[in-house]
């Protein structure tokens, strides 16, 4: 896989999504796709900045390979507190505006548009892995 | 992102353009509250232009609404497309945002 280390801090966001597009363009996403992925891993990498190591700070490391033509799988690890993002259930499409809270869209958006979606604790690190598109 | 706003009779237009993400959804949401902050009780955000939004946008779509909703007030979405359709679909938001295909029938909705 091609790897990369960043700071998990919203300032790097714009360089993680750069680098899976180079993902996206070695499994010959269609372009189509390539903002839908760009979405995937802004949720994931915001997900890691808010809750890893705050209020400290730390690295997250992004690898990809191309699976095969058309589908690529990317892996997302922290060595921030254990958290797994994908035990929240879905929103509660049957509130109203004024009830329904601003957060938990993200995740579900991640598990709408990936594949494969895994969480994993393992050596000190929080793995998250999928495949995109779904 | 770029958000450039036009005061109409009964509502202030806000065509936003570009992406919204985590880093600048902040932006969208501070204009709508200084229109607020000004008496302003419908916002019309017109979004032809608009090419991508994270949850972080929708989370500022939903304050702004929230905001307005007890002045009797509305954040009102038009030319809603490609993937902030999508994701306003995914996540129902589309059911619970005024949403027209164009900014007269929106205007036209208006009390």
């Amino acid at each position: 896989m091609t790897s990369l280390t960043l700071p998990a801090h919203v300032n790097a966001l714009e360089d993680v999504c750069a680098f899976v597009r180079k993902g996206a363009e070695q499994a010959a996403l269609p372009p189509g796709e390539i903002d839908k992925l760009n979405l995937v891993m802004e949720e994931l990498f915001m997900n890691v900045a808010r809750h890893a190591y705050a209020p400290e700070r730390g690295d997250i490391e992004v690898a990809f390979a191309a699976e095969a033509p058309g589908k690529l799988r990317v892996e997302i690890s922290d060595a921030g507190r254990e958290f797994n993002p994908l035990v929240a259930g879905p929103p509660d499409f049957n509130l109203s505006l004024a009830e329904r809270p601003l957060g938990g869209m993200g995740i579900f958006l991640v598990k709408e548009m990936t594949g494969a979606l895994r969480y994993a604790r393992e050596d000190g690190r929080n793995r998250l892995s999928f495949v995109f598109p779904a | 992102m770029q958000i450039q706003s036009s005061k109409l009779e009964k509502a202030v237009v806000l065509k936003v353009s570009g992406r919204m993400d985590a880093e600048n959804a902040h932006q969208f949401q501070a204009v709508c509250e200084q229109w607020i902050g000004k008496g302003e009780k419908h916002i019309l955000a017109e979004l032809s232009d608009l090419q991508y939004v994270s949850s972080m946008g929708l989370s500022s779509f939903m304050s702004v609404a929230k905001a307005l909703q007890p002045k009797s007030g509305s954040l009102i979405l038009c030319h809603l497309h490609g993937l902030p359709r999508q994701v306003f679909e995914l996540t129902r938001l589309i059911d619970v945002f005024p949403v027209f295909d164009t900014t007269e029938a929106a205007i036209a909705s208006l009390p």
